[in-house]
C-alpha cells in the first residue's frame, strides 16, 4: 500500500492575490515534507471556474513546483480533463512530455472529462460527447508520446504528420489512470489496461466489488499504451492525531466543509440530462459517504481521521479490499492550520505508515521509525 | 465558512406568500402530466436577490422555467406555469418558486392550502408539436411567459432529475413564515430533451424585477409522467441557514 496527497486547492471567500498565494504555499510546504516522510505521490486536479471549491485551473504548473521541491515523490495529473474544447491532445502530449522530463521521471497521468456543467458549459463543451473525446484522446496519447512522427484523422481532432516533441523521460511513456466515479468505469479502466484513479470511497463491499471486476477484466485487455498499468488507488481525508476524539473531529470539519463547498456546484446530470453522466459524479458520493454514520468514534467507516490507531484499522481494511494506495485530501477552505496539517502528516508516517508493506521503506529511511 | 447566502427582501416577498393550512396535508396522486421544464443560467449576483437567507445559489445560478399540464386531479384537470431560482439548501439543490400561474381557481387553493403554492390566476397553455413543445402563461390579457423546447429527441427518464422546490407560505396556524420543501415523486412514460427558448419572460408578472437576468441557456426537457405531490416532509425558517433552521415534520 503507498500513500499519496490530493489536491484540490480550495480557496475561502473573499479570495484575494495574498489568501490565494498563502493556499498555494501551505500545498507545496505539505508536498515538500510528504517527500521527506516517504509519501509515494502528489496529484492534483484540473478544475475551472469552481470558486472555492477549487482553484486549480493549471495543475501542470502546480505540480512542476511539485517537482521541484521534491526528489522522490511522483507528481500525478489527477485528472486532465481530455475534452477538446479543455485540452488540445498534442498540448497534453507535449504539456506532459516537459513534466515528465523537468521531475526526472515521476509523471503519472490521470484522465478524465469533467463531471460539473459549470466547467463543461463554461468552456461551451458538449456533454454528450465527452465519454466519446476521453476515450479518442486515451487512445492516441501514448502514441503522441512514443512514435517519431505521429499523424491522425479521428472524430473529434485531426492532425497532419508532425513530429511532437519532447518525448516523456519515462520509457516507454508514463503511466496512464482513468478517474473513476461513475458506475462502470472500472470497466473502461481495465479494459483499456489503465490504472482505476478512484474519486470516490464507496463502502468497502461496493469496492471490493470494484476491485475484482477490475482486476478480472484487466488480464484480457487490450492496452492503450505500451504497458499495462494494474493499480487501484483510492481518495480519502486525512487528518491524524494522538488524541483519537480531537483527530476526529477536526477530521469531520475537513470532511463537512470539502462536502459542503462540492454541493454548491452544479453537476453535469442535474442541469443536463445525460447518458453520458448516469451518476453525480465525484461529489455527491464523496460527500454522502464521508457523512455517513459513525463508528464508535463518531467518525464515518473507512475515512483516515482520528488517531493512529483508528486511521491504521480502516487502512487496513482498504488494503483488505484491494487497493494499492489511497491519495489523502488534507483540507478544504483552510479549515486546519497549517501546523496541524504538518503535525498530522509527521504523525501519520510515523505511527501509521511503517505498517504498510510498499511505504514502510521510504517512511523508515525518512526517520518515519 | 462557505458559500453566499441568498438575499431575498423577506419582508417585500411576505405580503405575497399563500397561506397553508398547516403540514399534514395527505399527498395526490396525478396521472398522466405532462411537463416542460427549461434550464437557463442566469447572471449570478442579481439572482441572489431572489433567493431567501435559508439557500446558497448554486455556481453558476440557473432558473427553472416549468410548465405542467395536468390531465387530471382531485379538483379536475389544470395547468400550472412557475419559474424557480436553483440554490442549494444545505447540501440539498433546491428550486425557490418565484410565482406560478393556475388555470384552475379550485386548483390554486388547493395547491396554496396543502403546500404552499405561490400561485395566481391565470391561463396556461401548452402546444405540443412535432419540432417543438410550447409553453405559454398569461394574466389579464397579458402575456407573462412565452416558452418552448426545440428539437426533440427522445432520452430515457431514468436521465432526469428534477429537483425539489422551496415555497415561502405562511402557516395558518401560528402564522409564521415558512420555507416548504415540496418534492414530487415522477414515473416518467416518455421523457426528451431539446434546446430551451425563452420567447418573452415579463419579469414582473413573476415577481423578479430586474434580478432575473437570462443568460446561458442549459436544456430542456418534455416529459410525461405520474406525479405524486407528497406529504410534507421539511419546513425551513426563511430567516436561517438550512443547516439551522430545518424542521422535519413527517417520516
Amino acid at each position: 500500500m503507498k500513500f499519496g496527497l490530493f489536491y484540490e486547492i480550495s480557496v475561502p471567500r473573499p479570495w484575494g492575490r495574498e489568501s490565494e498565494k498563502t493556499v498555494y504555499d501551505n500545498c507545496l510546504e505539505q508536498v515538500a515534507l510528504a517527500d521527506q516522510l516517504g509519501f509515494d505521490s502528489v496529484w492534483a486536479v484540473e478544475h475551472h471556474f469552481l470558486e472555492e471549491y477549487s482553484h486549480c485551473p493549471a495543475p501542470e504548473l502546480f505540480l512542476t513546483a511539485c517537482a521541484m521541491k521534491t526528489k522522490k515523490m511522483r507528481v500525478g495529473h489527477g485528472i486532465i480533463v481530455c475534452v477538446p474544447e479543455f485540452n488540445h491532445p498534442i498540448k497534453i502530449a507535449e504539456r506532459t512530455a516537459v513534466l515528465d522530463i523537468l521531475s526526472g521521471g515521476r509523471l503519472d497521468v490521470g484522465t478524465g472529462r469533467s463531471a460539473t456543467w459549470t466547467e463543461l458549459a463554461g468552456f461551451r463543451a458538449n456533454p454528450d460527447e465527452t465519454k466519446k473525446t476521453w476515450d479518442e484522446f486515451v487512445h492516441c496519447l501514448p502514441k503522441m508520446w512514443t512514435q517519431e512522427r505521429y499523424s491522425y484523422q479521428g472524430r473529434s481532432w485531426s492532425m497532419p504528420q508532425r513530429t511532437i516533441v519532447p518525448k516523456p523521460y519515462q520509457k516507454p511513456h508514463p503511466p496512464l489512470w482513468v478517474a473513476v466515479t461513475s458506475p462502470g468505469t472500472e470497466i473502461d479502466a481495465a479494459e483499456r489496461g489503465m490504472g482505476s484513479l478512484g474519486l470516490t470511497f464507496g463502502g468497502f463491499a461496493e469496492q471490493e466489488e470494484k476491485v475484482k471486476r477490475y482486476r478480472k477484466i484487466i488480464r484480457n485487455c487490450t492496452p492503450v499504451g505500451e504497458f499495462v498499468n494494474e493499480a487501484v488507488a483510492t481518495v480519502n481525508f486525512l487528518y491524524c492525531h494522538e488524541d483519537e476524539a480531537e483527530g476526529v473531529k477536526v477530521g469531520r470539519r475537513l470532511s463537512g466543509t470539502f462536502n459542503y463547498l462540492a454541493a454548491q456546484l452544479l453537476a453535469a446530470r442535474e442541469a443536463y440530462p445525460s447518458k453520458s453522466y448516469p451518476s453525480l459524479g465525484l461529489l455527491p458520493s464523496l460527500r454522502q459517504e464521508a457523512s455517513g454514520p459513525g463508528d464508535a468514534s463518531g467518525a464515518p467507516e473507512g475515512i483516515a481521521i482520528g488517531n493512529p490507531a483508528r486511521i491504521l484499522r480502516e487502512l487496513k481494511k482498504w488494503e483488505a479490499v484491494g487497493c494499492d494506495r489511497v491519495n489523502f485530501l488534507l483540507n478544504a477552505l483552510e479549515t486546519v492550520p497549517q501546523e496541524k496539517v504538518l503535525d498530522s502528516l509527521r504523525l501519520f508516517a510515523k505511527e501509521v505508515m511503517p505498517h504498510f508493506q510498499g511505504a514502510s521503506d521510504s517512511a523508515a529511511a525518512a526517520g518515519g521509525r | 465558512m462557505p458559500p453566499l447566502y441568498g438575499k431575498l427582501d423577506l419582508a417585500a416577498w411576505a405580503k405575497s406568500a399563500p397561506v397553508i393550512n398547516g403540514y399534514k396535508t395527505e399527498p395526490w396522486i396525478l396521472k398522466g402530466a405532462r411537463i416542460v421544464t427549461l434550464n437557463m443560467e442566469i447572471d449570478d449576483d442579481p439572482a441572489d436577490n431572489l433567493l431567501p437567507a435559508t439557500m446558497h445559489p448554486s455556481i453558476p445560478a440557473y432558473a427553472i422555467f416549468c410548465v405542467t399540464n395536468y390531465p387530471d386531479s382531485p379538483v379536475g384537470p389544470f395547468s400550472i406555469a412557475e419559474v424557480r431560482v436553483s440554490g442549494r439548501t444545505g447540501v440539498r439543490p433546491r428550486g425557490f418558486v418565484l410565482r406560478s400561474f393556475c388555470d384552475n381557481e379550485n386548483a390554486r387553493r388547493e395547491l396554496a392550502a396543502r403546500w404552499g403554492y405561490p400561485t395566481v390566476a391565470g391561463e396556461v397553455k401548452l402546444y405540443v408539436r412535432h419540432d417543438r413543445v410550447v409553453a405559454q402563461a398569461s394574466a389579464g390579457g397579458k402575456q407573462a411567459l412565452e416558452c418552448e423546447l426545440l428539437d426533440r429527441d427522445m432520452i430515457s427518464g431514468g436521465d432526469i432529475q428534477y429537483i425539489a422546490s422551496m415555497h415561502l407560505a405562511r402557516n395558518h396556524d401560528d402564522g409564521k413564515l415558512v420555507l416548504v420543501q415540496v418534492d414530487p415523486d415522477f414515473t416518467f412514460s416518455k421523457a426528451e430533451r431539446g434546446k430551451p427558448r425563452v420567447i418573452l419572460l415579463d419579469n414582473d408578472a413573476f415577481g423578479a424585477g430586474a434580478n432575473l437576468r437570462l443568460a446561458n441557456p442549459i436544456s430542456a426537457t418534455f416529459t410525461t409522467a405520474d406525479v405524486t405531490l407528497p406529504k410534507i416532509r421539511y419546513i425551513c425558517n426563511p430567516e436561517l441557514p438550512a443547516m439551522q433552521g430545518t424542521t422535519k415534520v413527517a417520516a
